[in-house]
Order: structure tokens, then C-alpha cells, then sequence
């Protein structure tokens, strides 16, 4: 008997050596609100994913889409439930929102290394995760909008390239028409759709300081642009769908038929026109310059850790790895910028569209960072609306804005 | 007067001929649409004018949505929810609607018209108060939460479609096994139920299919990707930058599929449910 004791205890301390490392295998939950057959989702789930499984084999990542249009709603019921995820890939307009409700663990104060990781981006993306004096996530990818084009397009239209100014993009828009075909399409009046041109034709959105819209949004050099655009969609030179974006020919489709043959966009729709359409070739060009420049709006999402993540270190080493060189170089093959400044050396060599992109990023600017953006962007897009239909002018239509807009920034 | 009186009679016909075609046309076109979509190629899925007929037909959309992501698993979730639901759904209502309806008991008008207004109540307002006792239920993030709140969502109308029915079905019947010793369980089961088949297919076609639709709610508690039902796995199809239509539509008439059988099934009894519903109601 007294012989067998030491093998029960070693058998003991087997079995609980075993429970910890049983234990020790932590899971992280990962939000996004990638596609189901989009091309980053394949990225993440077959390449990174594993790399870095493979890497920490005592954390099991779990990846669950949301319908992009659904996954707000889905944050602010888990925020009320206390169900959130550890880490969530979320667009940029929501992290101030999100960081408000309190929700967001702050990483500059939780992450010891965050000053290298934040020094390592570039600080516009940054600069979306800070609210009230903390950064409350890392940004994960960037974008911009940049004029996009089916260059045998234009040569049917007789045209050498796409318009660099707006003067070129008024006359071309009207030599296209004469033969059939919308020069510029837009989908919408949102912030992401008007602003380029807003900025572009050197008005603003608001001051500096982001607190008053009177004066800005509806100042005679954003009534200008903004009046451009309306003149172009009532000579018939640019289609219906700036007002009703389903009522229509998307833009996609539009260019790949023929019968438009630009729009601006981010860099997915090279990965999602390509792999859909492999023959057609489309370009990237800066944004016709107006008066104020060639300014595009910055897009692109952030990764933010929640308070409630009980896995922080876990969800901390994920994180770090999706800034890595090699997490950011496998999506950018799937059409998602990197954001780290390194990126800048190697990335066109990716695809070339990305040295226009990066052209372009380095002098737009970003929406107002506010948790009420969602709200000033539904005013956006409703009085601007108007303006296009006609029940308004631009200038009404602005200046109605821009009152509501001033009530949200109070 | 009898000519008139029948051309009289032709007109009517006449009109409501053309009526009913132009309803069946509205009703089919959006269908159609659907089912034409899923077999176009990706690109030209919204075309103007629109094309019924594929110049180029494939079933490139159907090989991809049943293959991508886990769908087969997504259709096999909605399955098992739904019939679930269904039947959860159909013992409880019926068994209170037989109590309803043949039992006198304290507070039984109270309770019906608690049953009748807690209809009204919109579902989007009962969406986080719901969150929050699922999450107490421990029933987050599990298909039987769907069951449940399914089940719960559908007691209401259930009922109160069944109590109709039962309350004309001749009490004669029960007396009659009364004498013959037969306790309420028996008469519920033996009797009532066999003789309100119609209003039960009526009541299991709703149910199915609202259990088989129901999106907010799965969105709302489900987390865990492989517990996903098939409203969740279509709108995946749908991004952030574009929208593949065609897979969309196609992973639509695969979800359409059991729907129809369901109905094809239950259809004869369920055209008389409706107007067995529609005398009380």
C-alpha cells in the first residue's frame, strides 16, 4: 500500500496538469461584418486565422459575421445584454459612439506595448479610436474613395483618360451624355458620397473644432459644389440612383454594362469587380481637384477590445497580430488597405491600383468623429436628397442641414 | 331581362376574371423575378430593361450558396427551429384553447383578452426586454432559445385562431363521451383535436413559417456562427460594399423549397381552416 501512494499522487497531479492546460486554451470572439463570399472573409478564415492558431496553440480563434447593416443594432442590444464579443472589427463612425456607452476597454492605458503598436500606423486611421483623451482601439484597415473607371469606356467615348478637374468632369459628363453614357454614377447623398466633392471644391462640413456646421456646410464654396453635382443630375448626366440607390442600375453593374463609366470607390471594388469580372480592366485616378483640391474621405474600420472580454490577454496577442506585417499583407490581397506605415514600400507591389489609394489617403480627411455621426449622416442624406429632387435649392437644402447638424454638435 | 341579366352576369365574370389575373400577375412577378435572378450570372443580375429569361442561364449561384459557408448546416438549424416550434407551439395553444373554450373557470375572460392584447404589443419593442430574460434563461446562442421565444410568439395567435374553431365543434359530441366515462385529456385528444385538423394545418402552416423567417431575433441571440438559421446566412450574402444578388436569390429558392412542401401538404385543410377561423373571428 504505502508503496502505490507517490503513483496516486503523481496520477493526481497529471490529471490536474492536465485540467490547466485544458483550461489554458482560451477562445476569443472576433466580430465582423465581412460577406459571406466577399474575398476577405476567405483571407481571414483560411489564412490568417490558422497562422496565428499555429503560432499560439493555446488560443482558438472564433470568427462570426454580421450583416453589415445589422451588426450596429447587434452592438447596442449586446451592449444592453452585457453579451459583447472580446474584439470587434468595427467601422470607424461607430467608435466614438461604442467608446460613449462605455464599452471599450481604453487600450492606450490596457495595452502595454500600445504606444509601438500606434507609433507603427498611419495616425489618420489612428486618430478615429480617440474619444475624450483615450484611444479605445487600433485601427485594423483604411481606405478613401478615388475615381474609378472602365478606361475602354472612355476610349469608346473618344476621351484620352478620366476628368482631373471639375471643369474636365462638366464637359466630359456632357460629351458622354450626347452618346448615351452616364460619366459619373453615385449612390447616394450620404456624408461618404458628398463630401469629396464638398471638400474637394473647398467648403467644409463644419469648423475645425467640429462644433458648428452654419456657415460651413452651407457656405457658398460647399453650395458650389454641391450645386455642381445637382446641375449635373438635372442636365440628365448623371443617373437616378445619387437619389434612390436601389432604384437603379448600381454602379457596378452600370460601369460593367457600359452605360456608366465611373464612379468613386474604395479599393474592394477592383477585388469584388475582379474576381467577378476578369476581363474588364478598371483604373484608379485622384478625385477631380476643384478649388480646394483633390480631398476624398477617409473610410475603413478600427479593432476594438470590449471592458467585458474576460480573455484581454488572449484578445490582446490576436490583435497584435492582425497589425502585423503578415496578417496586413494577406488582406491586402483581398482588397483591404493596410494601415500600417511600412505598408507604404510594399503595398503596391500588391496590386498597382493601391499607389493611386495611397496618393489619395495622404490628403483626405476624415468624417466628424462623434457618436452622433450615424444621425448627421441620416441629415445628410435626407436634405441633400431634396436638393437633387428639386422640392429644395441647394442652399435651402444646406442650410437646413446644417441647422440640424449644429443641434447635434451641441 | 334575362338576356340583360346575363350579359349583366359576363361582365361581372368578365371583371372579375381580369382582376384576379392582374392579382395572380402581382403576386407571381416578384416570384419570377426571384427565381430568374438565381440562375443569371453574377454580373448581370439588375439589369434595365429587366430580363425575365437568362440570355446565359447557370446554376454557377445555386453550386455557390448551398457550398459557401456552411449553408447545408444554416438549412439544417432552420429545419430543426421550425418544426420545433411548430409543434411546441401547436400542443400548448391547442390545449389552451380547449380549456378556453369548453371550461368555465375565475378570471377566464381576463386571461383571453390578456392573450388578445399581448398580440398587439410590436415585436421590435419586446426585442432587448426579451434579450435580457433569454440571457437570465441561460437560452442565448442556442437554437432551443429560438424554440422557445418562437413558440412563446406564436401561443397568442394560435389560440385564439383554435378557440374559434372549438367553440363549433357540437358540445353534443363530448357529452357524449361524458356518459362514456371519457375524462377532459380524452376528449381533447381523442376528439377535439382529430376533428379540428383543418384549423391545426392552418395554424402549423403560420407557425412554420414564421418560425422559418424570423430574422431579428435569431440575428439578436445567436452567436456562435454554426448555430445560424437560413434568414441570417442570406443576408451574409449581402456586404458592406456590393451585394451578390444572384447568390442571394438563389440561397431565397433554396429556402423556399421546404415552405412549399409544407404548404403543398397541408393545403386542402389549410383553405378550410381559414374560413372555418374567419365565422368567429
Amino acid at each position: 500500500m504505502r508503496n502505490r501512494r507517490p503513483f496516486i499522487w503523481l496520477a493526481l497531479a497529471a490529471l490536474l496538469a492536465g485540467l490547466a492546460t485544458a483550461q489554458a486554451n482560451t477562445t476569443v470572439t472576433f466580430w465582423t461584418a465581412y460577406s459571406s463570399d466577399g474575398p476577405e472573409v476567405k483571407q481571414l478564415e483560411t489564412v490568417i486565422i490558422p497562422a496565428f492558431e499555429k503560432a499560439h496553440p493555446d488560443i482558438t480563434v472564433k470568427h462570426v459575421a454580421i450583416p453589415y447593416n445589422d451588426l450596429h443594432q447587434k452592438l447596442v442590444t449586446a451592449v444592453a445584454g452585457g453579451q459583447l464579443p472580446d474584439l470587434v472589427r468595427s467601422d470607424i463612425i461607430w467608435v466614438p459612439e461604442l467608446a460613449n456607452l462605455g464599452v471599450l476597454a481604453p487600450l492606450d492605458t490596457s495595452m502595454s506595448d500600445f504606444k509601438s503598436l500606434a507609433d507603427s500606423v498611419f495616425p489618420g486611421p489612428l486618430a478615429t479610436n480617440y474619444w475624450k483623451g483615450h484611444y479605445y482601439g487600433l485601427p485594423l484597415d483604411t481606405n478613401t474613395r478615388i475615381w474609378v473607371y472602365d478606361p475602354a469606356t472612355l476610349t469608346k467615348l473618344g476621351m484620352s483618360g478620366p476628368p482631373k478637374t471639375f471643369d474636365e468632369l462638366k464637359s466630359m459628363a456632357a460629351a458622354a451624355k450626347a452618346k448615351g453614357v452616364y460619366l459619373y454614377a453615385e449612390g447616394g447623398t450620404g456624408g461618404w458620397n458628398i463630401l469629396p466633392w464638398i471638400w474637394s471644391g473647398g467648403g467644409s462640413l463644419t469648423n475645425d473644432t467640429y462644433t458648428k456646421a452654419s456657415g460651413y456646410l452651407d457656405g457658398p464654396k460647399s453650395v458650389a459644389a454641391v450645386q455642381m453635382l445637382v446641375d449635373l443630375y438635372k442636365a440628365d448626366e448623371m443617373p437616378n440612383i445619387i437619389v434612390n440607390p436601389n432604384g437603379g442600375l448600381g454602379t457596378y453593374d452600370g460601369i460593367f454594362q457600359g452605360k456608366y463609366a465611373s464612379t468613386l470607390d474604395g479599393p474592394w471594388m477592383f477585388a469584388i469587380f475582379g474576381g467577378a469580372h476578369p476581363d474588364t480592366k478598371l483604373e484608379g485616378s485622384l478625385i477631380p481637384a476643384g478649388p480646394g483640391g483633390s480631398i476624398s474621405v477617409v473610410g475603413g474600420e478600427d479593432i476594438v477590445m470590449t471592458q467585458q472580454s474576460k480573455n484581454k490577454a488572449a484578445a490582446e496577442a490576436f490583435l497584435r497580430f492582425l497589425l502585423s506585417d503578415e496578417a496586413q499583407r494577406a488582406m491586402a490581397q483581398a482588397g483591404q488597405m493596410p494601415v500600417l506605415k511600412s505598408a507604404d514600400s510594399w503595398l503596391p507591389s500588391i496590386h498597382d491600383y493601391y499607389a493611386t489609394y495611397l496618393k489619395q489617403i495622404a490628403t483626405a480627411r476624415p468624417r466628424t468623429p462623434t457618436p452622433k455621426w450615424p444621425q448627421i449622416d441620416q441629415v445628410l442624406n435626407t436634405e441633400i436628397a431634396k436638393a437633387f429632387q428639386g422640392s429644395e435649392t441647394v442652399q435651402q437644402a444646406l442650410t437646413n442641414a446644417a441647422h440640424q447638424i449644429d443641434a447635434l454638435l451641441q | 331581362m334575362v338576356v340583360g341579366d346575363r350579359n349583366q352576369r359576363r361582365a361581372l365574370m368578365a371583371l372579375r376574371l381580369i382582376l384576379l389575373t392582374a392579382g395572380v400577375v402581382v403576386m407571381l412577378l416578384p416570384f419570377a423575378y426571384m427565381v430568374s435572378t438565381s440562375f443569371k450570372p453574377n454580373a448581370m443580375v439588375l439589369e434595365i430593361p429587366v430580363k425575365f429569361f437568362p440570355q446565359h442561364p447557370t446554376v454557377a449561384n445555386y453550386v455557390t450558396a448551398w457550398t459557401s459557408n456552411r449553408f447545408a448546416r444554416y438549412f439544417l438549424n432552420s429545419v430543426v427551429v421550425a418544426i420545433g416550434t411548430t409543434l411546441a407551439a401547436l400542443l400548448l395553444s391547442s390545449m389552451m384553447a380547449y380549456a378556453f373554450a369548453r371550461f368555465r373557470f375565475p378570471g377566464r375572460s381576463i386571461l383571453f383578452g390578456l392573450i388578445l392584447i399581448a398580440l398587439m404589443v410590436p415585436t421590435m419593442m419586446m426585442l432587448i426586454p426579451q434579450f435580457l430574460l433569454a440571457r437570465d434563461l441561460h437560452l442565448l446562442n442556442s437554437l432551443w432559445g429560438l424554440v422557445a421565444f418562437y413558440t412563446g410568439g406564436n401561443l397568442g395567435f394560435n389560440t385564439f385562431l383554435l378557440h374559434s374553431f372549438f367553440q363549433d365543434i357540437p358540445s353534443e359530441l363530448e357529452e357524449a363521451m361524458v356518459v362514456d366515462g371519457a375524462g377532459p385529456w380524452t376528449r381533447y385528444w381523442r376528439l377535439i383535436l382529430p376533428l379540428a385538423r383543418p384549423a391545426l394545418a392552418t395554424a402549423a402552416i403560420f407557425t412554420f413559417l414564421g418560425a422559418w423567417d424570423e430574422f431579428t431575433w435569431a440575428l439578436t441571440i445567436i452567436n456562435d456562427p454554426s448555430k445560424y438559421t437560413l434568414p441570417i446566412a442570406i443576408a451574409l450574402f449581402q456586404g458592406q460594399h456590393s451585394t451578390s444578388w444572384g447568390l442571394v436569390f438563389a440561397a431565397s429558392v433554396i429556402a423556399i423549397a421546404p415552405v412549399l412542401v409544407i404548404f403543398a401538404i397541408f393545403q386542402r385543410q389549410f383553405v378550410a381552416g381559414i374560413a372555418a377561423g374567419a365565422v368567429k373571428a
